[in-house]
């Protein structure tokens, strides 16, 4: 007969989700990126991607063990450690050192993510936290860009003045050249279908617009993200990037330049969609979009830097809690009567 | 059939678990057990507990009044074998613990199994009743909400000047897995559905009637559409299609698919104009008006995969859960959970001696591994403010937010969330990526709360 019957709350079965399902989907969503990073930056994608990914891992598990936890490892069972390590890899200059790579790992995840008790509970997205960790502490090492393998790098025309062989000036740092001087926006402009398929300076991450999409539209596929804050991030950049635009054609490069070049992409569909840091209900996450839409915008076309992806995912990130309160749901019924 | 059987409409909201539908779906409802004895609750609805009207040591007959109350929102219990009162003692019950029961023991001689009744005629003419007829007759025979919630329906369908009632939607949607029985009575007993219908329609005044049903029943849809085709008196009544997704069958979320109306958070049907029952209900309002008879049986269904032969059964209320299981087979599997209803609303018991009530549309079974991937069995983890529960939540609720609030008593806070605007369907336990039992914080809050909102007597 019946034994051991065991009573609890219902529901009595559960879906198929879980928190390393999420995790996994975005780390298959980013295996495009990691790939076009390795196709153009070669050695320096696998050192940076696995010692970002290690030195996360162990700084999770060594904060776990500081913080007395019974079982040490089973935080790291839910891979966000990973995914940490993962975009903050892509979103370094693919000739960072390995030490600052380390020192960056280590400062997204003790200070990013642990002070405040682990996944779920810290208010900035941890790779964004290490990543302006390093900007502050490292200005030069993380503007120094590295030219894709596979450019020649003699020839003339990508190196800005034709005598550099192994780095060169990123589209943005060409179109804030552009904004200062006034004039040589089409320059960059004429960069697209290089931007297209990854083959410009920058990011290790950020460069193939292709292996971006791919892998955002991955996720969509899966519900893994949704659509508003991608949508909201590119549409808010496209409107001012226009505005911009037709202001003044010389100076400012096109809006399709601006979303394809930088941390645009990656930062709309990995960054700003990390569902910690991000707002929970539609409205708020429109929000959100636009204004890490627009902060990025204007950090490009008016701030002092050349990109602004990170700063402005980090500022929405502080506003989120104050969304989430101003955005707050009506029950499907209206307010209850009294 | 030229009907499209596909549903277009829905609500906002809901979740697709896995359909255990196929387990019973094709078994003929068909008479329980012969029982030894009942234990027949003395409170099977929402409002007033029944007093019982028969001592220890009296005979009773099958149909007879054993309990009832003076009470409006109340419902009384019938005897449903020959018998004698063995005693009135405490039994177990799924949601109130020990609660006083009649216990009868069954003649052995005298109790043939009570068959499903017979099918009405199709010029079955409800204008033959009056409506306060009707009335007394469904309050005679004890008959509440048979979907699950119990309410009294006598209270339900009444006329009642302050809240007019238009539209009646009769639930066909039977929108938990495994759960079989409306399916079965709507492919079995589509006129005696329709009699009840139009019996509850002269009752109640109200001038329209739809019958919604899930997608997942083409048979259904076609049986009771063409029932409706050569009954009289059923111009104005329509079956309507519904998408396929839990929780359909939640009263407010049929009226927001079918009408496209929402209910006010708190508030209840009436409040614009609508009347939803069961099939089951009306199936019963039909034998109670028709037939004299009041609710002494009623379709359970046995299934889960653990269940040798899953079966929906006609049975006598009153009849303890193990009976039922112990009449299916048994069960094959190495059974984990016994549940009171479907896998996402139902009880689980841990007495296989609870009898069955009114509103006990199943008895589900799982399996171990089953429940394995059952959140209570895993461990929880941080919530990860994904947002699924928010996107499920069929009344546009946040789940998450209110959990929380409960885990670390904020009150007040769960309340400015709506809290008690949660139906407890159990969307959002069950999408949850880091296994929080979100359903079980916010069940556990609205306890509390109500707890705290009672005068201490005296």
């Amino acid at each position: 007969m019946l034994k051991d019957i065991r009573v609890s709350c219902s529901p009595h079965i559960s879906g198929p989700f879980s928190t390393r399902g999420v995790m996994v989907d975005v780390i298959i969503g980013l295996a495009p990126a990691m790939i076009a990073a390795g196709y153009y930056f070669r050695v320096h994608a696998f050192v940076l991607i696995s010692t970002c990914v290690i030195s996360s891992v162990v700084t999770e598990w060594l904060c776990n063990v500081v913080r007395k936890k019974s079982n040490a490892f089973e935080s790291l069972g839910d891979f966000s450690a990973v995914v940490t390590g993962i975009i903050l890899a892509l979103s370094v200059p693919p000739g960072l050192p390995v030490w600052a790579a380390i020192i960056g790992s280590v400062f997204a995840i003790a200070i990013g993510k642990m002070v405040f008790g682990g996944l779920g509970a810290n208010i900035f997205n941890p790779a964004m936290v290490g990543r302006a960790f390093l900007t502050a502490c490292f200005g030069m090492l993380m503007t120094t860009w590295t030219v894709p393998a596979t450019i020649d790098s003699a020839m003339p025309k990508i190196a800005a003045d034709g005598v550099h062989t192994r780095t060169q000036a990123t589209p943005l740092a060409w179109s804030k050249e552009a904004i200062k001087t006034g004039k040589g926006a089409e320059v960059v402009n004429e960069q697209l279908s290089a931007a297209f398929r990854g083959e410009v300076g920058g990011c290790l991450g950020e460069t193939s617009v292709l292996a971006l999409l791919i892998g955002g539209i991955y996720l969509l596929i899966r519900r893994t993200i949704n659509f508003h804050i991608p949508l909201a991030v590119l549409l808010s950049a496209s409107v001012f990037a226009t505005i911009a635009y037709l202001i003044n054609s010389d100076a400012y490069v096109s809006p399709l330049c601006h979303l394809c070049s930088g941390g645009l992409l990656i930062g709309a569909f990995f960054i700003a969609t990390d569902p910690v840091t991000a707002p929970l209900t539609t409205k708020g996450m429109w929000i959100f979009g636009i204004g890490v839409g627009l902060m990025t915008m204007l950090i490009r076309i008016v701030g002092e830097y050349p990109e602004g992806v990170m700063y402005a995912v980090l500022l929405m990130n502080a506003v989120t809690p104050l969304i989430d309160r101003f955005c707050k749901l009506v029950p499907a019924g209206g307010e209850p009567g009294v | 059939m030229e009907i499209d059987v596909r549903g277009k409409l829905s609500f906002p909201g809901g979740v697709h678990p896995v359909v255990g539908k196929k387990l019973a779906r094709k078994s003929e409802i068909r008479p329980g057990p012969a029982v030894k004895q009942v234990a027949i609750m003395l409170s099977q609805h929402i409002g007033a507990v029944c007093q019982p009207i028969v001592k220890k040591g009296d005979s009773v007959g099958a149909g007879q009044k054993i309990g009832d109350s003076d009470a409006f929102v109340s419902a009384p219990v019938h005897s449903p074998v020959n018998g004698k009162v063995k005693e009135i003692a405490l039994a177990s019950h799924a949601v109130l613990g020990r609660s006083p029961a009649i216990i009868i023991e069954a003649d052995p001689e005298n109790n043939p199994l009570r068959e499903l009744c017979a099918e009405l005629r199709e010029d079955f003419d409800a204008e033959r009743y009056s409506a306060e007829e009707i009335c007394s007759a469904v309050r005679e025979a004890g008959i509440v909400g048979m979907g699950g919630a119990g309410f009294p329906t006598r209270v339900k369908i009444e006329p009642n000047p302050r809240l007019p009632k238009e539209t009646m939607i009769i639930n066909g949607c039977e929108c938990e897995p495994c759960i079989t029985c409306d399916y079965r009575l709507m492919v079995e007993r589509p006129k005696q559905i329709i009699g009840g219908i139009k019996l509850a329609r002269k009752a109640s005044g109200c001038s329209r009637v739809i019958i919604g049903i899930e997608d997942n029943k083409p048979r259904a849809i076609e049986v009771m559409s063409a029932a409706l085709k050569t009954s009289k008196g059923c111009e104005d009544i329509k079956v309507v299609s519904l998408k396929t997704k839990y929780p359909q069958g939640g009263e407010r979320q049929l009226i927001r698919a079918i009408l496209g109306e929402n209910v006010p958070t708190g508030g209840i049907p009436p409040m614009i104009g609508v009347l939803v029952l069961n099939v089951a209900t009306v199936t019963a309002i039909a034998e109670a008006v028709v037939c004299d008879w009041p609710v002494t049986h009623r379709v359970v269904t046995v299934a889960g995969r653990a269940i040798a032969n899953p079966s929906n059964l006609y049975v006598p209320i009153g009849t303890s859960v193990n009976d039922l299981i112990e009449f299916c087979g048994g069960v094959t599997h190495k059974s984990a959970k016994v549940i009171l209803g479907g896998p996402m609303m139902g009880i689980a018991i841990a007495d296989l001696t609870i009898p069955i009530t009114k509103t006990t549309g199943a008895i589900t079974v799982l399996m171990g591994e089953e429940i394995g991937r059952a959140k209570f069995a895993r461990r929880q983890t941080a919530c990860i403010r994904c947002g699924r529960c928010i996107e499920v939540c069929p009344e546009g609720l946040n789940p998450t937010k209110i959990a929380h609030a409960v885990k670390y008593n904020f009150w007040d806070v769960a309340e400015s969330y709506y809290i008690s605007g949660c139906m407890e369907c159990g969307c959002c336990s069950y999408v949850c990526p880091a296994n929080i039992e979100l359903t079980g914080y916010i069940k556990t809050g609205k306890i509390f709360l109500a707890g705290q909102k009672k005068k201490v007597p005296g």
